[in-house]
């Protein structure tokens, strides 16, 4: 996604949620202390003030996007300014592994989730990022066999450094 | 005072203690020397580790962490001319133009003696001034805490993001999670949704971690690039002894870094690369040879990297006196302080003095760890800029977890980090910054809790938060900041507008041409 899209929908997401915070303030009890505050005072101050700030923060930006747009259109190129596919590619891939492991993380215990997340996580950057491409069978192999060992041996000498050296219990 | 030096003493003068401290300075070093990662991550990365040690134990690793990665950012600006923190910019302006005539082990001998003496000078500035603020902080009560932390929200607003408003947007986000949970006063649940976990609010741990480390790597696998190759590991670093004598013969340059760094210290959120930006102009400004800066001159980089840590001297000040952080990676230390159960502010020198004077002593201990692991590893730490990125990457990621899993082996912690660190990335990729986020889950607390007390304290008037001297001090100053630097904010605009206009024209003549 470009960089530039990206900035007015984050502020669309601030403004959006803001709206939802401040409505769930407004289904608080309004007991009062004897300051006569409520606990829905700060909730809903915060999520106004989030609110009224991000406003003209998303007609600047919008601004500027449109702008822009004009200035491609004026110059006419053709290419878009999309980041490079393989950058979106590799961040997609590292948020879905990471949210991968939170969930197995438990399931399926710390030194199996570790090690595949481990694995996937390297192999899956050396593929995305084309380095895989440029290398024969030959080396893919190795690599992929040097990745599983790296993963192994990092996810074994960090369960026994905490387990036994900081006491620190993992998930089995 | 004497008697909470002694007992500081006997708590840093212990094995467990000189070994966490050197444990973190080396962990520090590493972080520091690898581009992208900061000190403000090595710090969140190491808190778990610190759970179960003793305050003074505990922040004295961190510290440790904070000397290492202030003077090992200085190897890859010497030897490849990119920062491996943003203090280290101006290293590479003499540093680089060093290496590059055969000198690379003089300038990181210069580099590592610089930063040793502006730590230990800072530590003394700390121990000077911190205590008779605080001193003064006793006569605070709940208006001017609500201000203070009021002021502390703008000020930190202000500079972190890349305009004002995206700066308080980001204060506000933390500032609102700070009001997740059990309701201080009246015992309320708030958006807490069923959820057990947020009863007790947002936990401190996975936030820091999400927003300074997750982040990080988010961006870090955007960026990744499999053509970059890192070639300083096989630089060959002659005679990287520690420089003493060409140090203190460049005196000038080591005051105006000690002094630059100890002023800007405790200013918040404004950084060690002004620092040293700073301390490097008054350092040529004050110079006999001021043609020689830039082209690989001593007291460039004496200047620089003396006021990268005197910088964090200067910055524990308003940390440990008032609880207000003076960065990013201050910040992060007044959340493991408030996770080792210490409040900072003024209570924590009068209640327990022995821990306080402990943790000046360990940031003492930690500059010599530091100059000792350098002077002894220096040729080891260039080869670990070597280290392949995506292996590392997958590395932090699974310490980041086991981490957060640490707190309370409860696993919402991961998944409050992964929002945080998606939070952190998308505001830090469009310019609202995390360290705001931070220092609004810490004071808002303080600031909500404040307010609420004092206005059952004076049945419901408003006006002393308006009328007590001290309390208009601190709103008067951050209304006044406000507009300074919305001021500041339509001038750069302003200009930036009418540069683009004489663009744009020059760009029409052309193509009508």
């Amino acid at each position: 996604m470009d960089r530039d899209t990206g900035k007015p929908l984050f502020d669309i997401f601030l403004l959006v949620a803001s709206g939802i915070g401040f409505y769930y303030a407004t289904t608080l009890p309004s007991i009062t202390s004897a300051g006569g505050i409520t606990p829905a005072f700060f909730p809903k101050l915060l999520s106004g003030l989030i609110f009224v700030c991000a406003v003209p923060c998303f007609i600047r930006d919008s601004l500027e996007w449109l702008s822009q747009q004009r200035e491609r259109d004026y110059k006419d190129e053709g290419v878009r300014g999309d980041g490079p596919k393989s950058a979106v590619a590799q961040w997609f891939f590292i948020m879905v592994l990471i949210i991968g492991y939170a969930l197995i993380f438990e399931r399926l215990g710390y030194l199996v989730s570790t090690t595949l997340f481990c694995f996937l996580a390297v192999l899956g950057m050396v593929v995305l990022s084309g380095e895989f491409s440029n290398m024969s069978s030959v080396e893919k192999l190795k690599s992929g066999l040097s990745y599983l060992v790296f993963s192994i041996i990092l996810s074994s000498s960090i369960f026994f450094i905490f387990t036994a050296l900081f006491n620190i219990p993992l998930p089995n | 005072m004497l008697a909470g030096y002694i007992e500081g003493l006997s708590m840093v003068f212990q094995f467990g203690t000189l070994l966490a401290i050197a444990g973190g300075t080396l962990l520090g070093i590493i972080m520091g020397v690898l581009p992208g990662l900061t000190s403000a991550m090595a710090i969140a990365l190491l808190l778990p580790v610190t759970f179960g040690m003793p305050p003074v134990m505990g922040i004295g690793m961190l510290l440790g962490a904070l000397c290492g990665a202030g003077v090992s950012g200085s190897i890859p600006a010497i030897l490849l001319n990119i920062p491996g923190t943003p203090s280290s910019v101006a290293t590479t302006f003499d540093g680089y133009p060093m290496a590059q005539k055969g000198e690379a082990g003089r300038a990181l001998g210069l580099a590592i003696v610089a930063s040793f003496v502006g730590g230990v000078a800072s530590m003394i500035i700390l121990s000077l001034l911190a205590p008779p603020i605080a001193e003064f902080a006793l006569r605070f009560g709940a208006a001017e805490y609500f201000s203070l932390s009021i002021f502390g929200l703008v000020i930190i607003a202000s500079v972190a993001g890349k305009s004002l408003l995206k700066g308080l947007i980001a204060g506000l986000i933390g500032f609102f999670a700070s009001t997740i949970g059990t309701d201080p006063i009246v015992g309320v649940d708030r958006f807490t949704f069923g959820q057990l976990s947020l009863l007790t609010g947002i936990n401190i741990l996975p936030a820091l971690i999400g927003l300074f480390a997750i982040s990080q790597i988010l961006k870090n696998a955007f960026e990744y690039d499999p053509a970059e190759k890192i070639t300083a590991g096989r630089h060959k670093i002659d005679l990287a002894r520690p420089r003493f004598v060409e140090t203190f013969r460049n005196w000038r340059a080591l005051l105006a870094g000690i002094g630059s760094g100890s002023v800007v210290g405790p200013v918040p959120g404004a950084g060690g690369s002004i620092a040293s930006l700073v301390a490097y102009d008054q350092a040529r400004r004050f110079s006999k040879h001021p043609e020689k800066f830039g082209t690989g001159h001593s007291a460039g980089i004496v200047s620089v990297e003396s006021a990268n840590n005197a910088l964090l001297g200067g910055a524990l000040i308003p940390t440990l006196a008032l609880g207000i952080p003076g960065e990013a990676a201050t910040a992060v230390l007044l959340g493991g302080l408030m996770i080792q159960g210490i409040t900072p502010g003024p209570m924590l020198f009068a209640d327990q003095s022995g821990t306080i004077y402990g943790i000046f002593l360990a940031y003492l201990v930690a500059n010599f760890a530091m100059l000792l692991i350098m002077c002894l590893g220096i040729k080891v730490f260039v080869k670990v800029l070597m280290v392949p990125r995506k292996q590392l990457l997958a590395a932090i990621v699974v310490f980041c977890f086991i981490g957060v899993y640490a707190v309370d082996g409860d696993v919402f912690n991961i998944y409050l980090m992964l929002a945080f660190g998606v939070l952190g990335y998308f505001l830090n990729r469009y310019g609202f910054g995390t360290a705001p986020v931070i220092l609004g889950l810490i004071l808002g607390p303080i600031a909500e809790s404040n307010l609420r007390r004092g206005l059952q304290t004076f049945q419901g008037d408003w006006t002393p938060f308006f009328t007590r001297p001290l309390s208009v001090i601190f709103l008067g100053v951050a209304l006044l900041l406000l507009v300074a630097t919305l001021w500041q904010n339509y001038r750069t605009s302003k200009k930036e507008k009418e540069r683009k206009m004489i663009h744009d024209e020059n760009g029409m003549e052309r193509h009508t041409s």
